[in-house]
């Protein structure tokens, strides 16, 4: 049976003062994922090895950690690819983040910056009795947005993040960006004046960390970037959803 | 710090940038001595004229193109869709830094090692 | 958003201005002394250029400058003091910096 050698931080606070290394022999398979070698070592070794996990397959967003240096979803990270590199397998939690106990960080301000942005939907209320129409162009701009499953690696991968916690970070700038795209949506002059301020899409320093982390491949720059253009003509943009929106209520016609 | 060629990139442009506005507090105490006459400006220039100075001057042209490069490359992802070519614009930047430092750092060497 | 703006802004003008510096003084590989400096500072266009030059490069410094300060935690909450003394900073630079350049006259 193959085996791998896999480092993983561990922080006790009941009785660690600092995080430290810890080496575990893991058994190995062409299909073993370093979130299966966490759950083998807690069954087998140390039952105290605590983590964050839930769907196992990626969608879920819970179980982001930064193995040898990159951060990734651990249940679809192969461990044999990993072990491949030629380096010992080190697993510590995302950085830049407290940790509460071994693999878990808080994840608090990254929940403040995300609620700070108002990700939900905000539509015209009340909604005229007729279909709103969107150009196929219009809803595939948005596609790649929509897939962000807020595990938290381009926040946590993030340099200015890791400078300042004022900073909104990618995550919720992607989730501006895809409500202020979003036709139906009746706040992008709110949004975007949300954005414009000065730990807002302007604090990105263009490092691509968030692109390099996302598990999902998505591109919070670009978006970013899409918010600055956007935010540099705000009454206009914000003028041109309200016509939309009034166009809407005429006559359902689309754009 | 997380490791990627994107923080290495915003790393050195910072680097260089406090630098550059470390040399140019430097470089208008030498220049804007020309009102004060020769004698002045040449006591100056010659003060920064030393082996050292012209190494330190080369690291400069290093430190200007790097610093340009990069800048323009940041300039490029605003106003085009180029993400996904973060990789080959930073080291065409790089290249670009090498280049421009060694066609204006090598008559700088000769000179250094002619006197 | 100003200061970003500030900051493109001024960096698309230093890519043009720099270009100019360049090829006029550092890249012919002579040697700079006086009288070069001289002849060129003595006419009121290189005046305007050199003036326009220290103007830009002013303003990216001290928008750049700002910008790595205020990343961190810790300085951020004295913003505006920092934007404050910034933005005096680039005045007085560039007062100095342009009297110099207008005052200057080739010694006869």
């Amino acid at each position: 049976m193959d085996t791998a050698i896999v480092r993983v931080q561990r922080f006790q606070p009941e009785t660690d003062r600092r995080p430290r290394l810890e080496r575990y022999s893991v058994p190995l398979t062409a299909d073993t994922t370093v979130l299966d070698a966490l759950h083998w070592i807690k069954t087998e070794v140390d039952g105290s090895l605590t983590f964050r996990r839930s769907c196992r397959h990626a969608i879920c967003g819970s179980c982001a950690m930064n193995v040898n240096g990159r951060n990734v979803l651990v249940c679809k990270t192969s461990l044999a690819r990993e072990v491949g590199k030629g380096r010992p397998v080190t697993v510590r939690p995302l950085p830049y983040l407290p940790v509460i106990k071994d693999l878990v960080v808080d994840r608090s301000t990254f929940w403040e910056q995300y609620l700070r942005v108002k990700p939900w939907l905000v539509p015209l209320v009340p909604a005229p009795d007729k279909e709103f129409r969107m150009l196929p162009e219009e809803v595939a701009a948005l596609q790649n947005a929509e897939t962000c499953i807020l595990c938290g690696a381009c926040y946590s991968a993030c340099q200015v993040v890791g400078l300042t916690k004022e900073y909104i970070g990618p995550h919720a700038l992607l989730k501006a960006f895809l409500r202020v795209l979003d036709p139906r949506d009746t706040l992008p002059g709110e949004r975007l004046a949300e954005v414009s301020g000065h730990d807002g899409a302007f604090r990105c320093h263009t490092i691509f960390n968030c692109i390099e982390a996302c598990p999902k491949g998505l591109n919070p720059t670009q978006a970013i970037e899409t918010l600055r253009l956007l935010a540099q003509k705000r009454e206009r943009f914000e003028a041109e959803r309200v016509g939309r929106q009034s166009q809407w209520a005429e006559d359902g016609s689309a754009p | 710090m997380y490791r990627s060629s994107g923080f290495i990139s915003f790393f050195l442009r910072r680097l260089t940038g406090l630098a550059l506005v470390l040399y140019l507090g430097a470089h208008l105490w030498v220049i804007g001595s020309a009102t004060q006459g020769p004698a002045v400006f040449d006591a100056r220039l010659a003060a920064v004229q030393s082996p050292f100075f012209k190494l330190a001057e080369i690291a400069l042209l290093a430190a200007v193109w790097y610093h340009a490069f990069d800048g323009v490359r940041l300039l490029l992802v605003n106003w085009f869709r180029v993400t996904s070519y973060r990789a080959s614009l930073l080291y065409t930047a790089l290249v670009m830094t090498v280049l421009l430092t060694v066609m204006g750092g090598l008559p700088i060497l000769l000179f250094l090692l002619e006197g | 958003m100003r200061w970003f703006q500030l900051q493109r802004l001024s960096a698309v003008a230093l890519v043009i201005f720099l270009t100019v510096h360049m090829v006029v003084l550092h890249y012919p590989p002579f040697h700079i002394d006086f009288s070069r400096v001289i002849e060129r500072m003595a006419q009121p266009l290189w005046k305007a250029i050199d003036i326009a030059f220290l103007f830009f490069v002013l303003l990216h410094a001290v928008t750049g400058t700002y910008a790595v300060l205020t990343d961190w935690q810790g300085v951020a909450r004295y913003r505006r003091i920092l934007a404050g003394s910034a933005i005096g900073l680039g005045v007085a630079g560039f007062i100095y910096g342009a009297a110099t350049i207008l005052a200057f006259q080739p010694p006869m």
